[in-house]
C-alpha cells in the first residue's frame, strides 16, 4: 500500500512537473468575449492583395476589419504579430476525420455504413470530437474539414466542421455539404493486383451504375407521390432515404462524385445533366480533358490529392503535381484536398500539396486559395470562412513564416475567434520525453 | 545405391532404343499377342518425284524418299525403288522433315482462369491440370519439388489432339509435366495413332522448372512468392549435392547414421554439371535471366522456354549463350478505338504488339539457337500460321525450318533420329503442295514413323471442269448444253447453261464419285427446280435427272476442257515491319542505353549541400571525372575539356537515398509462407523496368534501399541498387555492398491485422516474436559449429548446405546487417537485448515510430533509425507516433534516416526531410542528412555515397532553389558521372513517346486486325509463366 501511494506521489510530481501533459484532447477555447486584434503582421485576406504590417480585428467570432490599418474597440486585446503571417484557416474539403481514429481498429472506424444505398447517412452525427488526430490536424492550420462517409454507391452526406469544439453540434459548420456517391470505374483494369475478373468488373459496374440511376428513379418517385398527396389518398409510408434525397432531387444539395477518369467524370456530368441535379467532381484526375463539358455546367473539382502517383503508366511524372495549373488554365473551378493522403493522420499535410503544385507551376496565390478559398466556394461556406472579409467567422491562423513552407510553425490559432490551444497527443509525447533525455543530460 | 537408383532404368531404355533400330530389317516386334488373325501389311514406302528438302538449305529437286519399318533407308535424287515398296508419285510435291513441337504440357491447353478468392489467403488453388502431387514415395518436403515426376507415364495419346498436331507438321511433341517448381522430367511423343508402347519416343528429355509459383492470395504454403521459388529451385539442388554425399559416406561406412531416402534428390542427380537439358520457363524477360543466371550458379544446360520478349534485350540473350524455346501466341492488337480506351494502352503495349511477330527473326539473325512450341497457343492450329507471320516479319525460312526440326532434335539430344531426311533417321515427313512458308501453301501428308497421315484426303475423282451434257429427254438436236464444275474439292459451285444461257448450280456436291447438284430451269425453258446426278466413270458422267413434276431421266457428259483455277489476282501485302527500334526499359521513357559518362564534368556556380565536413558553399565547383568527385570547392581547376554544367542560382545535393523502398521488385515483396524466409533475396527479383524507378529520379533519388515485406519475423535479403534507369537487373546492384536483410516484430509478424483465420502461425505474440529470433540465432550458431567441425575433420555424414541458416551465419559474423520493422519500443528494446546476447549488431531499425522512447539505448549501442516522418494512427502500433520522432533520436545522437515506404513519397524526400526541422528544430543542413549521408552510414556505404566528398561516386541532384524548399523542383541526376534524369529531356521525351503512340495507335487501327474487348492496360508483372496474358493472378501486396 506504501508503494502505491509513493508511486501516485512520483506520478502527480511529474504531472505537475510537466504541466502540458494530458490525458485527453486538450479543452476548447473560450468564447470570444473581447475584441482581438493582430497587428503588424502580414495578412493574407486571400480574396485581396496581402496587407503587408496590417491589422485584422475580430469581435464575438466574427471578423469586423482588416486593413493596414483599423480602429480598435477600447477593449480591444492588441496582440502585436509583427514579422509574422496571418492566414484564414485552411479547409481540407475531403477528409473523414472524427469519423475514424485507427483505421486497423474496426471499432474505432465509422466511414462506411453497410448496403448500397445510404443516402440518409449524415456524417456530422458520427464526429468524434475526442479524436486525437482532431489536435494533431489544427496543429498545422487546418481548420476546416470536410468529413465524408464513404460506404456503398451512394454514401450519405458529408459535412463541414471546425476543429474545435464540445461537440459535434459545436463543431458542425455546415451540414449536409454534400450527397457523395462513388462512381463505378468505367474501364475494367487487368493488372495483375486485380482480383476481379473483367466480366466480373463489368458486372460489378453495371451493378453500381444501376443501383445509381435506380435510387435517383424510386427517390423521384417518392418525392412525386409525396407532393402529389392529397387528402384521401393513401398516406405515403416513409422511406429515410428517398427523404435524405429530395434537397438532391430539388438542386438544393449538390451530389460530390468521386471520379477520376474520363468515363468517369462525363458519365457524371451526362447524369447530373439529365436529372437536373448540382454537382462537384472528387477526384478529378482526368478533368483537364473533360473542360470544356465541365465549364459549361459550371461543375468544380475537389482535386483528389496532388502527392499521388500517375495513374497510367505513360504518364507524366509529374501528372498529379501539375493538375490544379492545368485545370487553372482550362479554366475550371477547382480546390485542392489532401486525398491520396494514406490516412486521415496525413490531412495535415494539406498545405504541401498545395506547395507542391506551386512548385509545378501554379501561382503561389492560387496555390493559397486553393485550401482557403475555393474550399469554401466549392461548398458553399465562403459566407462563413476561406478569406479575411469582415462579416466572416474569425478562423484564422498566424504563422512564422509562409505557410506552403514545411518548417514553418503555426503559432496561434483562433476559430470563431475562440483561441485554440495547440497542444496535441503528439507534442504532448515531445515533451514528456524531451524530460527524459533532460534527465539524461540530453539536449532538445 | 539408393541415390543412382534412377540411372539403371534410362540406361535400360536407351539399350532398347538401338536394339529398335537395329531391328528395322525385319517386322516390328511386339509383346501384344494377336487378337485374332496377324496382320502383316507391308510397311515399305517409296515417295517419288518430290523436292526434297532434306535439311534447311540442302534440296533435292526430283528426288526419292524410301521408308522401310519407320525409318528412312534411302533419300536422294538417284534412289532406286525397291520392287516391294508401294509407290506415291510425289510429283509437284515437296517434302520437309517432320517437325518438333518444342514445348507442351501434359493436360492439353492452359486450365481457365482461375476462381479469384474473396481476399489475402481466403481463395483456393484448383488442382493443376496435368499432373497429380506424387502420392506414395520418398518425396521432398516441400510438394512443389518433384523432379521425379516422369512424363512419359503421365502422358496419354489423344488421338483428336494428335490430328491437330499433324495438320501443322508436327510429328513429334515435347509433353512436360506442369505442375511444381521444379515439376519433373518431359518425353518425347509421336502424333501418330497409338498407344503409349509405340508413341512414347524418349524419356527423360529435360528437367523442367519455373521459379515462380502459382501464387496470388490463395496461396498459403511455402514458397508464396518468385524469390521464395527461386531459393526453392536452388536449395533443391544444393540438397541433391549433398544427399549425394550423404549415401557416398554412408556407403563407405554402414556404422553412420543412415541418410534420409528421397526420391526428389535421387532425381535430381546429374544435372548440375551434366548435359541433360533443363528446361526453365519465363514469362518475360526478366525471367529469361533469371533461367540464365541460376543456370550458372549450378552449371546446368539451360534452356529457355522463353517469353517472347527476347527482341527487348537481344544482346544479353546472345551473350547468355542459351537456347530459347518461343512461343507462337503473338499478342492481338490492343483496344484503342477511341482516345479513351487508348489512353489506358501504354507504350510498351503498343511497341510489343508491333514488334513481337519479329522476335524469332531477330533471335535468329544474332544467331540465338530457336525453336518454337505450341504451347500458349490457343489453337494448336494456328501454329503453322504463326511461323509463317515470323518469316513474312524476318526470319528467313531455313532459319524457321531449322527451329522447327534440327534445333528441337538436337536441343533434345535426339539428333540421330529427327530432324532432318537422311537414311537412319525416323519416317516423320510433312508433305506439302509448294513452299512452306508461303500462305496458300496446304500440309497434304504429314507421316510418322513410316505411316502416312492425310490431313486432307483428296477426292475420289476430280469432276471440276467443262463437260458437254446429252440428254435423254428436252433436248433438241441443236440445244448445245455445257456444265461448268469449278471451285475447292470440299466447295464447289458451277453453271448449266443450254445454248449460252446459264443457270447457277446450287448444293453442288461430290460424295466419293458420285456429282449431284440442282439449279432453276425456268431460264432454260424447263420449269422449276431440275435435279441431276452423275457418277464418274472414267472420263464420263453417266448420270440421272429429275424434272420439277418428278418424272426421271438420263444423261451422259463428256469432258471438254480441263480444270482450270483462277489465278489469283490478290497481290500480297507486304508485311509491315516494326516502325520504332527497341529501347529498355521497353516503352514510355525507355533509353537507348546508358547515359554516357564524360571523362569530367564540373558543375559550377551552385550552392552546394556536400552534407560532409565542408557543408554548404555558395557559388561553389564540384569536379567529377570518371565518374568519381575528384574536387569541392570555391576554385576548382577542370581540364578544359570538361562538361560544364553551370549551376548559376541553382542548387547541387548528393543525390537522395531511400532506406526503405520497395520499387524495382517483380512479384511481390513477402515470402510469407514461413515464419523465417531469410534464404530469399530481393536481390533475384529486381525488376529494372519499374517506371518507379524513373519516376523517383526525377526527384532527386539516386539510391533505394528495396526491402522484403514485414510478414514474418526474418524476412529475406535485402538489395540496394543505384537507379541507373536502361541498365539491367544485375547492374542495378550496387556493387560491393555487405548486404542487409529484413527483420519484422510486432503487428505484422503476429499477423494481427490479417483477419480472423490467421491466428495459429507461430509467433502470435511479442513474447513469441522474441523466442523465435532467439532460437534461430542459437540454431544458425549450431549450424556454423557443425560445418566448422566438418571442415576439419571430414568425417561422418556432411553437413547439409542450409540456405536460411547461411543468411543468419552472415548476421553473426557481422557481414550481413539487420534492418528491422519496428513500432514500440518494448520490442526494439526486446531485440536490442537478444542481438547483444549473439554479438549481432542492428544496423537500423525500419519505421521505429518509438525510437525516441529508447533513443539513448539505440544511441549507446551505435543502431540507426530510419523512419517515417509524420504517418500516424493507422494502427495501435503506430498510435503513440510522433513527428518528432526524427529529431530526438537524432538529438540523442541516433544516426537518422528519413524513408519513403512508397513510390510516391520517394519522390519528394527534399521536401520530407524538411519535417525534421519543422519538428524539433533540426537545422537545415543536418536535416538533409537524413536523406543522404546518414542513410548511407545505415547502409554502410558511408565511404562511396551519400555526400558530396572527394573520391566518392557522383551521384548528384540539381534543384531550382533550395533543396528543403517546396517550391523548388529537381532539375537533374546524376549517378557515377552519368545525367539519368533532365527536365529538359524529360520533356522531349514526352513528345516522342506521344508521337510513337500516336503512329501505332494508327497503325492498330488501320491494320483491320481483330480487337479484343475491354479496356486499361494488358501489361502486369506477372508471376507464372504460360499465362502472361490475362490469366492475372495476384501476389500479397502486404508491406
Amino acid at each position: 500500500m506504501k508503494q502505491y501511494v509513493a508511486i501516485a506521489a512520483a506520478l502527480a510530481s511529474i504531472i505537475t512537473s510537466l504541466g502540458v501533459l494530458q490525458a485527453a484532447v486538450p479543452t476548447p477555447g473560450a468564447p470570444q468575449d473581447h475584441p482581438i486584434a493582430l497587428v503588424g503582421g502580414t495578412v493574407h485576406p486571400v480574396d485581396k492583395p496581402d496587407i503587408p504590417g496590417g491589422t485584422l480585428l475580430f469581435e464575438r467570432g466574427k471578423i469586423t476589419a482588416v486593413g493596414p490599418t483599423a480602429t480598435l474597440p477600447p477593449n480591444t486585446e492588441k496582440i502585436d504579430v509583427t514579422g509574422k503571417q496571418v492566414y484564414p484557416g485552411l479547409i481540407d474539403a475531403n477528409t473523414s476525420l472524427g469519423l475514424t481514429e485507427i483505421g486497423a481498429v474496426r471499432a474505432s472506424n465509422d466511414i462506411n455504413e453497410t448496403g448500397s444505398i445510404n443516402p440518409n447517412v449524415k456524417a456530422e452525427v458520427a464526429i468524434n470530437p475526442e479524436s486525437e488526430q482532431i489536435p494533431v490536424t489544427r496543429s498545422n492550420g487546418v481548420t476546416l474539414a470536410l468529413s465524408a462517409p464513404g460506404g456503398g454507391v451512394i454514401c450519405g452526406t458529408s459535412a463541414l466542421i471546425q476543429l474545435d469544439g464540445w461537440t459535434w453540434e459545436d463543431m458542425t459548420v455546415k451540414a449536409p455539404v454534400g450527397m457523395h456517391v462513388k462512381w463505378p470505374r468505367m474501364t475494367t483494369i487487368t493488372a495483375w493486383w486485380m482480383q476481379d475478373s473483367e466480366d466480373k468488373q463489368k458486372e460489378n459496374r453495371d451493378k453500381a451504375l444501376k443501383d445509381v440511376r435506380d435510387a435517383f428513379d424510386q427517390a423521384r418517385a417518392y418525392m412525386t407521390a409525396k407532393k402529389g398527396a392529397a387528402p384521401g389518398t393513401p398516406a405515403l409510408e416513409n422511406d429515410s432515404r428517398w427523404e435524405a434525397m429530395i434537397s438532391v432531387l430539388e438542386g438544393r444539395l449538390p451530389i460530390i462524385v468521386d471520379a477520376d477518369e474520363i468515363q468517369q467524370i462525363e458519365a457524371a456530368v451526362a447524369f447530373a445533366e439529365a436529372e437536373h441535379v448540382k454537382l462537384i467532381i472528387d477526384g478529378g484526375y482526368d478533368a483537364v480533358a473533360c473542360a470544356a463539358l465541365l465549364k459549361k455546367d459550371d461543375v468544380p473539382v475537389l482535386i483528389g490529392g496532388i502527392h499521388r502517383t500517375p495513374q497510367r503508366e505513360d504518364d507524366p511524372y509529374d501528372a498529379a503535381y501539375t493538375l490544379p495549373d492545368r485545370l487553372r488554365r482550362a479554366g475550371v473551378r477547382y480546390c485542392i484536398t489532401g486525398k491520396g493522403a494514406v490516412f486521415n493522420g496525413d490531412v495535415r499535410n494539406l498545405p504541401y500539396h498545395a506547395a507542391t503544385a506551386a512548385a509545378y507551376g501554379l501561382p503561389k496565390d492560387d496555390a493559397l486559395k486553393s485550401i482557403t478559398l475555393y474550399p469554401a466556394q466549392i461548398l458553399g461556406a465562403d459566407d462563413r470562412v476561406g478569406s479575411l472579409a469582415v462579416g466572416k467567422d474569425a478562423t484564422v491562423i498566424v504563422t512564422d513564416g509562409d505557410i506552403l513552407e514545411i518548417p514553418t510553425h503555426v503559432e496561434m490559432e483562433f476559430i470563431q475567434g475562440r483561441k485554440v490551444d495547440l497542444t496535441d497527443k503528439q507534442k504532448t509525447l515531445w515533451e514528456k520525453y524531451k524530460e527524459k533525455y533532460r534527465r539524461l543530460g540530453i539536449k532538445n | 545405391m539408393l541415390p543412382l537408383r534412377r540411372l539403371s532404368p534410362r540406361l535400360w531404355l536407351t539399350g532398347l532404343g538401338v536394339l529398335v533400330v537395329a531391328g528395322m530389317v525385319g517386322a516390328t516386334e511386339t509383346t501384344v499377342p494377336p487378337p485374332g488373325i496377324r496382320e502383316h501389311t507391308p510397311a515399305i514406302s517409296a515417295l517419288t518425284h518430290a523436292r526434297i528438302v532434306a535439311a534447311p538449305g540442302r534440296v533435292i529437286e526430283n528426288g526419292t524418299v524410301v521408308i522401310r519399318d519407320g525409318i528412312i533407308i534411302a533419300a536422294g535424287a538417284q534412289v532406286a525403288v525397291p520392287a516391294d515398296a508401294t509407290i506415291f508419285d510425289l510429283t509437284g510435291k515437296t517434302v520437309y522433315a517432320g517437325f518438333i513441337d518444342a514445348y507442351s504440357e501434359l493436360g492439353g491447353p492452359p486450365k481457365p482462369p482461375m476462381e479469384r478468392g474473396g481476399g489475402r489467403g481466403r481463395g483456393q488453388e484448383p488442382e493443376g491440370p496435368g499432373t497429380p502431387a506424387p502420392k506414395g514415395g520418398a518425396n521432398y518436403w516441400n510438394s512443389k519439388v518433384v523432379p521425379q515426376t516422369r512424363a512419359d507415364q503421365l502422358y496419354q495419346p489423344d488421338n483428336d489432339a494428335n490430328k491437330n498436331y499433324r495438320s501443322q507438321g508436327i510429328a513429334v511433341r515435347l509433353v512436360a509435366p506442369s505442375e511444381g517448381i521444379i515439376k519433373g522430367t518431359s518425353a518425347l511423343v509421336t502424333t501418330g495413332d497409338g498407344d503409349n508402347t509405340r508413341s512414347v519416343l524418349k524419356d527423360h528429355v529435360a528437367l523442367h522448372a519455373m521459379l515462380t509459383t502459382r501464387g496470388g492470395f490463395g496461396e498459403d504454403s511455402y514458397p508464396t512468392s518468385p524469390m521464395g521459388a527461386y531459393t526453392l529451385f536452388r536449395q533443391a539442388f544444393y540438397d541433391a549435392d549433398w544427399y549425394r554425399q550423404a549415401w557416398d559416406a554412408y556407403r563407405k561406412d554402414k556404422q553412420l547414421p543412415r541418410p534420409e531416402r528421397n526420391d526428389a534428390l535421387d532425381a535430381l542427380q546429374g544435372y548440375a554439371g551434366g548435359t541433360a537439358p533443363v528446361v526453365i520457363d519465363a514469362s518475360d524477360i526478366l525471367y529469361d535471366l533469371r533461367a540464365d543466371r541460376i543456370g550458372k550458379e549450378f552449371n546446368l544446360n539451360v534452356i529457355v522456354r522463353g517469353s517472347g520478349q527476347e527482341y527487348r534485350l537481344l544482346d544479353a540473350i546472345k551473350a547468355s549463350g542459351r537456347s530459347v524455346i518461343l512461343p507462337l501466341e503473338f499478342p492481338k492488337p490492343p483496344n484503342v478505338k477511341t482516345p479513351e480506351e487508348a489512353m489506358g494502352v501504354s507504350l510498351e503495349t503498343l511497341m510489343h504488339w508491333d514488334i513481337a511477330p519479329e522476335n524469332a527473326g531477330r533471335l535468329a539473325q544474332a544467331g540465338v539457337p530457336i525453336a518454337f512450341m505450341s504451347q500458349g497457343l490457343k489453337d494448336t492450329k494456328d501454329f503453322l500460321g504463326a511461323v509463317r507471320k515470323a518469316v513474312q516479319r524476318g526470319l528467313s525460312a531455313d532459319a524457321a525450318l531449322t527451329a522447327l526440326t534440327v534445333t528441337p532434335a538436337g536441343l533434345y539430344g535426339i539428333a540421330d533420329r529427327l530432324g532432318t531426311i537422311d537414311a537412319g533417321k525416323a519416317g516423320n515427313l510433312v508433305v506439302t503442295d509448294g513452299d512452306l512458308f508461303a500462305d496458300k501453301t496446304q500440309i497434304l501428308e504429314t507421316w510418322v514413323d513410316g505411316q502416312r497421315y492425310e490431313n486432307k484426303p483428296a477426292p475420289l475423282a476430280d469432276v471440276r471442269g467443262a463437260w458437254r451434257l446429252t440428254l435423254s429427254e428436252k433436248q433438241a438436236p441443236t440445244d448445245t448444253i455445257k456444265l461448268l464444275v469449278k471451285g475447292d474439292p470440299d466447295k464447289l459451285s458451277g453453271t448449266l447453261s443450254k445454248n449460252g444461257k446459264e443457270a447457277k448450280l446450287n448444293d453442288v456436291g461430290l460424295n466419293d464419285a458420285r456429282l449431284g447438284f440442282n439449279f432453276k430451269g425456268d431460264s432454260l425453258g424447263w420449269n422449276g427446280v431440275v435435279r441431276m446426278t452423275a457418277t464418274l466413270d472414267a472420263a464420263t458422267l453417266i448420270g440421272t435427272g429429275a424434272w420439277s413434276d418428278g418424272a426421271a431421266w438420263t444423261w451422259t457428259g463428256e469432258r471438254i476442257g480441263p480444270f482450270t483455277p483462277e489465278a489469283d489476282t490478290s497481290k500480297p501485302k507486304p508485311p509491315q515491319m516494326a516502325s520504332f527500334p527497341v529501347n529498355f526499359p521497353f516503352g514510355a521513357f525507355g533509353t537507348a542505353g546508358p547515359p554516357a559518362q564524360p571523362a569530367a564534368v564540373l558543375f559550377k556556380n551552385a550552392t552546394v549541400w556536400t552534407c560532409g565536413p565542408q557543408g554548404k558553399m555558395a557559388g561553389a565547383s564540384v569536379l567529377v571525372q570518371s565518374g568519381k568527385i575528384t574536387a569541392v570547392g570555391a576554385n576548382v581547376n577542370a581540364p578544359t575539356d570538361a562538361v560544364v554544367v553551370d549551376l548559376v542560382g541553382k542548387h547541387l545535393t548528393p543525390g537522395l537515398m531511400d532506406c526503405h523502398s520497395h520499387i524495382a521488385t517483380d512479384g511481390g515483396i513477402n515470402e510469407s509462407g514461413q515464419t523465417i524466409s531469410a534464404e530469399v533475396r530481393i536481390g533475384d527479383f529486381i525488376d529494372p523496368t519499374d517506371i518507379s524507378i524513373y519516376r523517383e529520379l526525377a526527384g532527386g533519388l539516386t539510391e533505394a534501399h528495396v526491402l522484403h515485406g514485414s510478414a514474418n519475423t526474418i524476412g529475406g535479403q535485402l538489395q540496394l541498387i543505384k537507379l541507373r534507369w536502361g541498365a539491367l537487373p544485375e547492374q542495378m546492384k550496387f556493387d560491393n555492398w555487405p548486404g542487409t536483410i529484413k527483420f519484422a516484430l510486432g503487428e505484422n509478424v503476429k499477423q494481427s491485422n490479417w483477419g480472423d483465420r490467421y491466428t495459429t502461425r507461430y509467433p502470435q505474440t511479442r513474447m513469441g516474436v522474441e523466442q523465435l529470433v532467439r532460437d534461430e540465432f542459437t540454431a544458425a550458431r549450431q549450424y556454423k559449429a557443425r560445418w566448422e567441425d566438418w571442415k576439419k575433420r571430414h568425417a561422418g555424414i556432411p553437413p547439409r548446405r542450409d540456405l536460411e541458416l547461411d543468411a543468419i551465419v552472415e548476421i553473426l559474423d557481422g557481414t550481413r546487417f539487420i534492418h528491422c520493422h519496428s513500432y514500440r519500443q518494448d520490442e526494439i528494446l526486446a531485440l536490442m537485448r537478444t542481438c547483444e546476447d549473439f554479438g549481432v549488431k542492428i544496423a537500423a531499425f525500419q519505421h521505429i515510430l518509438e525510437g525516441y522512447k529508447v533513443a539513448d539505448v539505440m544511441a549507446k549501442d551505435g543502431i540507426g533509425g530510419s523512419c517515417f516522418t509524420d504517418w500516424w494512427a493507422y494502427k495501435i502500433e503506430v498510435y503513440d507516433a510522433i513527428p518528432y520522432d526524427g529529431a530526438l533520436m537524432h538529438n540523442a545522437g541516433v544516426v537518422v534516416s528519413f524513408n519513403s515506404d512508397s513510390d510516391e513519397l520517394a519522390r519528394r524526400l527534399n521536401w520530407e526531410c524538411a519535417k525534421a526541422t519543422k519538428y524539433g528544430g533540426v537545422p537545415e543542413e543536418e536535416a538533409l542528412k537524413f536523406v543522404t549521408i546518414n542513410t548511407a552510414k545505415q547502409l554502410k556505404v558511408d565511404n562511396r555515397v551519400g555526400s558530396i566528398e572527394v573520391g566518392k561516386d557522383a551521384d548528384l541532384a540539381v534543384w531550382s532553389g533550395p533543396p528543403m524548399s517546396t517550391y523548388s523542383i529537381c532539375e537533374q541526376t546524376w549517378i557515377d558521372g552519368r545525367q539519368y534524369f533532365d527536365r529538359t529531356e524529360d520533356a522531349q521525351r514526352r513528345i516522342d513517346d506521344q508521337k510513337k503512340r500516336a503512329t501505332l495507335i494508327q497503325k492498330i487501327l488501320q491494320s483491320g486486325d481483330e480487337t479484343p474487348p475491354g479496356g486499361g492496360d494488358h501489361k502486369g508483372k506477372w508471376p507464372r509463366c504460360d499465362v502472361f496474358d490475362e490469366q492475372s493472378v495476384e501476389m500479397e501486396g502486404g508491406r
